[in-house]
């Protein structure tokens, strides 16, 4: 307790710091005329600093636009980008999780961007990202230990990773085509509704944001080729390479507390003290890039009648997840019943909507007009396989079965968007997800509720820039409800809160406090209400 | 001085900043020039016969709030036949085009914010001008805009798609907007921006860049005047750098910038540009809740080119000031084919200035297949630049921004309000006296006048 509320002084100090910053960002030295010297001096600094800072871009200056002047054909662009956060709780155990780090992330992204015009028609696009998250090696940590089971939680090491995208496009007035390691975006709501072409590298868990997707999901090698009549467009995705989510793994900051076994036997397991007891799991069977039956296709119809635009879209993908199918029985030396699981990728087949609409609500009270926008996300998809524990139980008694059941999911929001007055943003997107001919003792499934039957999120943002900053300081709020039915009725609430700082056009700082509230300790936010974390992310753009 | 007194007096000045005064009309606000300006009652006759004083004017048969006169009308013109004939000239010009539009804003600590777009223009009617949004039936689009911004890198594959809709009372909606964002990776549609509301760290509004409509104020005249500079450059600053279409650069001594371009043929025998002075003010029942009560124009008399706007609150405070540099850039049109070059928008309340370049401007009809691509919502998404822009205009250096624009606080005094704060004068005045913005009060200037 002591030591979160001198946690909250820093923090304190730190938001006061910033206001300060955002007050004298907004003092006009030429008030010294009329201020006391100390003042005036203090201002006077500040104001050459801020100038300074302005135009400060040596990145762009020495590297990007030599590059460019050599190699006219060539855009070159990137950014550095510091990215901390630290858990507001002390030390303790949670869980199956040993906690005792502060600082859950603090990664040091370096993006390159490079497009190379061949011709009026073609293009090469290659985006390379170099991350390296010190949080494993700058903190005395018994906890964390992900790197053991992969690198890539520590440093991006591998052309897979660091090679993000690597591409050719040819143009023309009716089609795209794009050859290459892409990623491939079809939603836009604040959640992954029908955004499903890529993989994620899920290791913030339940903290990964809308806005980070850009960094975290995993290209894949694929064709992409769009044929555009008129103000529509069909897009064909041909993708022989599958890349699947990575979720955190035990050792990493964001692994979930109700997973066993604890930590310390964990890493028993890795050190070959202890040998894995219980269930036992072959290796996961992967889809293959060489055989043609296992590559995924998409397709996409986007229409535009103005005001309304909708979409329609078809995707044959394999579940981004393995499905642990129970595959052997046994019994230990104990005489004690285990189940072999055979992991593996199963087809899904998924039809999403999409559609938006723009009007303006006339004559409003205090605001006069007030601009809106309606924006609509849906995927059902069909057969996806739940592990049925009802099943693993019969089969540890004899009667073998996969263990698993099959059920449609659907997952859907609607985005209401408003433009108040002082370009203040205000969404309200109400989101559903939905297991069809749900019951109870089912594990997760793609697209379905978490832990119940259905999971209703009324998601609320809201942000605004200040004026007296010159609209150099925003801040955001967004929150987050899980209302679950019918067992759990509430799973928590998730609470995030941005100030965002323009340093200048090439810097600029965020801060951020996230919160998971309330709710049972073996619910979805529940789990983490101990993870709760002031984050900073300093970007200097080039 | 006590350390516990220092976060007070920040304080305290931050309060009194807010704080205005009347401005003392000093002369470096009114420029150099003699009394320039006529009220319509010191009018002489020659002036009086090609202003038509009537305010109620018959009628459009079909649409009522249209002068019956055809566009675009014979002198004597009537104040609202000028604000119809101003309408040609909003901030992006009334026909299919390409540019690099340069922008920037600076705050009163020189705190420098800058970007390049390349906008394409595709103006939908048969005819150019205000002609073709009039044939338009509301609801109607009649002008799409795509912006394509290259600069800050920030913002670089950013993409904003505006199709801009004819309205009238009932039809309401002025834009269907769109953006494509890199990180996004999607076209999203997004709300319209608020006509009245300034955009982030910017003096300009949407209706700034879009132009306003006639028929939504009334128009009277003030008077005439005689405008000799709106666009200033600082002394730091002597050439600009233009580009063309081609990708050629020619650097331009910035003082050999006039007001209409070189060729305008109507320059007074001291370099001035006679105007007419009107004042729009918005009618309440088209623009209730609208954050500007009134504008008042200089226009040029001949092609009524709008060099100079004010726009004034609703507790008639002078609030904005746009000063405009045009030239002839579509001969076809003749006079209706000014574009702006430079233009700089001041708010004093803010003490907050930007600015808009539109290099390299290009008329340009589409092809078809341009027409049918290039300017709906998922062409943005093909990250496709098909007519790249260059420009050089960017000012790079808070010291060589724009200078604030003359307030002429003597002009028309019975219908302007010009009202600065004490600390905005002193601003001013050092500004005038350096010939470039003065950021820092240890400048051997401000020095200078404190030991005064």
């Amino acid at each position: 307790m002591h030591g979160k509320r001198g946690l909250l002084s820093v923090v304190g100090s730190v938001l006061g710091g910033l206001l300060l910053l955002a007050l004298s960002a907004n003092v006009s030295p030429c008030y010294g005329y009329f201020m006391d010297k100390q003042v005036d001096a203090v201002v006077n600094t500040w104001s050459r600093f801020d100038r300074f800072l302005s135009t400060f871009d040596p990145a762009g200056r020495y590297v990007r636009q030599p590059i460019e002047r050599q190699v006219p054909a060539l855009t070159f662009r990137g950014f550095l980008r510091q990215w901390s956060d630290i858990q507001l709780s002390g030390d303790r155990r949670v869980g199956n999780r040993q906690k005792d780090f502060r600082f859950s992330q603090m990664q040091n992204l370096l993006e390159l961007e490079l497009h190379y015009q061949v011709s009026p028609n073609i293009e090469i696009t290659n985006i390379n990202n170099f991350i390296y998250d010190s949080v494993y090696n700058w903190q005395d940590s018994a906890g964390l230990f992900a790197p053991r089971t992969s690198e890539t939680f520590r440093a991006y090491h591998n052309f897979e990773r660091i090679v993000r995208e690597l591409y050719i496009s040819y143009r023309t007035h009716n089609l795209d085509v794009v050859l290459g390691k892409q990623q491939i975006a079809w939603g836009k709501m604040d959640g992954q509704y029908i955004d499903v072409i890529n993989g994620m590298d899920r290791r913030e868990s339940v903290q990964l944001e809308a806005s980070d997707y850009e960094w975290r999901r995993l290209p894949a090698w694929m064709a992409n080729v769009t044929y555009f009549f008129g103000a529509n467009s069909l897009n064909f995705l041909w993708i022989p390479n599958f890349e699947q989510d990575r979720n955190p793994v035990p050792g990493s900051p964001w692994y979930s507390p109700l997973a066993s076994p604890r930590d310390t036997e964990t890493k028993a397991i890795l050190d070959g003290r202890q040998d894995a007891t219980g269930d036992q799991f072959r290796e996961t069977k992967r889809p293959s890039t060489g055989d043609f039956g296992d590559h995924q296709y998409g397709l996409r119809l986007d229409v535009s009648m103005e005001p309304l635009t909708w979409g329609l879209i078809y995707y044959y993908a394999w579940n981004k997840n393995p499905t642990s199918f129970i595959v052997d029985r046994d019994i230990d030396a104990a005489g004690d019943p285990y189940l072999i699981f055979q992991p593996r990728f199963t087809r899904l087949h998924h039809l999403g909507i999409t559609a938006d609409y723009a009007s303006a609500l006339s004559n409003m009270p205090l605001v006069g007009e007030l601009p809106i926008v309606l924006r609509v996300e849906g995927l059902w998809t069909k057969d996806v396989p739940f592990a049925d524990f009802d099943h693993q139980d019969r089969a540890r008694e004899g009667y073998l079965n996969s263990g698993i059941i099959r059920r449609d999911t659907l997952r859907a929001a609607i985005a209401v968007e408003f433009a108040f007055p002082g370009n203040t943003s205000f969404i309200f997107q109400p989101s559903l997800l939905y297991t069809f001919d749900w019951r109870k003792n089912l594990g997760p499934g793609f697209g379905g509720a978490v832990g119940d039957k259905w999971n209703v999120l009324p998601v609320i943002f809201i942000g605004r820039p200040f004026r007296f900053t010159r609209d150099r300081l925003r801040v955001e709020m967004t929150l987050i409800p899980w209302i679950s039915g019918p067992v759990r009725e509430w799973q928590g609430i998730k609470s995030k809160l941005v100030a965002q700082y323009r340093f200048s056009q090439f810097i600029t700082g965020r801060l951020i406090y996230t919160a998971f509230s309330s709710g049972d300790r073996t619910d979805l936010y529940g789990q983490f209400n101990k993870w709760d974390n002031i984050g900073w992310e300093l970007s200097y753009e080039f | 001085m006590n350390r516990h007194f220092f976060p007070l007096t920040v304080l305290a000045f931050l309060v009194l900043s807010c704080l205005t005064v009347p401005s003392a009309g000093a002369a470096e606000q009114n420029g150099s020039h003699r009394q320039t300006w006529k009220t319509v009652a010191e009018l002489p006759e020659a002036e009086r016969s090609r202003i038509d004083f009537r305010v109620d004017t018959p009628r459009d048969t079909t649409i009522p709030y249209l002068p019956a006169e055809a566009y675009p009308f014979q002198p004597p013109y009537t104040a609202e036949e000028m604000g119809y004939r101003s309408m040609e000239f909003p901030h992006v010009s009334r026909w299919s085009h390409a540019m690099a539009d340069v922008f920037g804003a600076i705050t009163s600590n020189g705190f420098l914010d800058e970007g390049i777009t390349l906008g394409y223009s595709h103006y939908l009617p048969d005819e150019d001008g205000v002609p073709g949004q009039l044939s338009m039936t509301p609801g109607e689009d009649y002008f799409r805009m795509v912006f394509f911004y290259t600069y800050p890198p920030e913002n670089q594959g950013l993409q904003d798609l505006w199709i801009l809709r004819r309205t009238d009372r009932k039809e309401t909606t002025k834009l269907d907007n769109f953006i494509y964002s890199p990180t996004l990776r999607r076209v999203r549609r997004q709300p319209q921006p608020r006509r009245d509301a300034q955009f982030p760290n910017n003096v300009q509004t949407f209706d700034d860049v879009v132009g306003r409509d006639a028929w939504e104020f009334s128009w009277r005249l003030l008077g005439t005047d005689v405008l000799h500079e709106t666009v200033r450059f600082p002394n730091t600053r002597p050439t600009v750098t233009l580009a063309t279409p081609e990708g050629n650069f020619n650097e331009i001594p910035s003082a050999q910038i006039k007001m209409l371009g070189d060729t305008y043929p109507h320059y007074t025998p001291d370099g001035g540009v006679v105007c007419y002075v009107v004042e729009a003010t918005r009618k309440e029942d088209w623009l209730p809740h609208y954050r500007m009560s009134r504008l008042i124009y200089w226009l040029d008399q001949h092609s009524f080119y709008p060099l100079r706007i004010e726009q004034y609150d609703n507790d008639n405070q002078l609030r904005v000031i746009e000063v405009r540099n045009a030239y002839l850039v579509n001969p076809a049109l003749e006079e209706r084919g000014y574009a702006g070059l430079f233009t700089v928008y001041y708010d004093l309340a803010l003490d907050l200035m930007s600015y808009s370049a539109h290099d390299a401007h290009w008329v340009k009809e589409w092809s078809e297949e341009d027409q049918s691509t290039m300017f709906e919502p998922d062409f943005m998404r093909r990250n496709w630049l098909k007519y790249p822009l260059k420009s050089q205009s960017l000012v790079y250096s808070p010291e060589k921004f724009f200078l604030r624009p003359r307030l002429y606080p003597d002009k028309f005094p019975q219908d302007r309000n010009v009202a600065i704060s004490v600390e905005l004068e002193q601003r001013y005045r050092l500004q005038e006296e350096a010939g470039h913005l003065v950021f820092d009060s240890s400048s051997p200037l401000i020095e200078a006048k404190v030991q005064q």
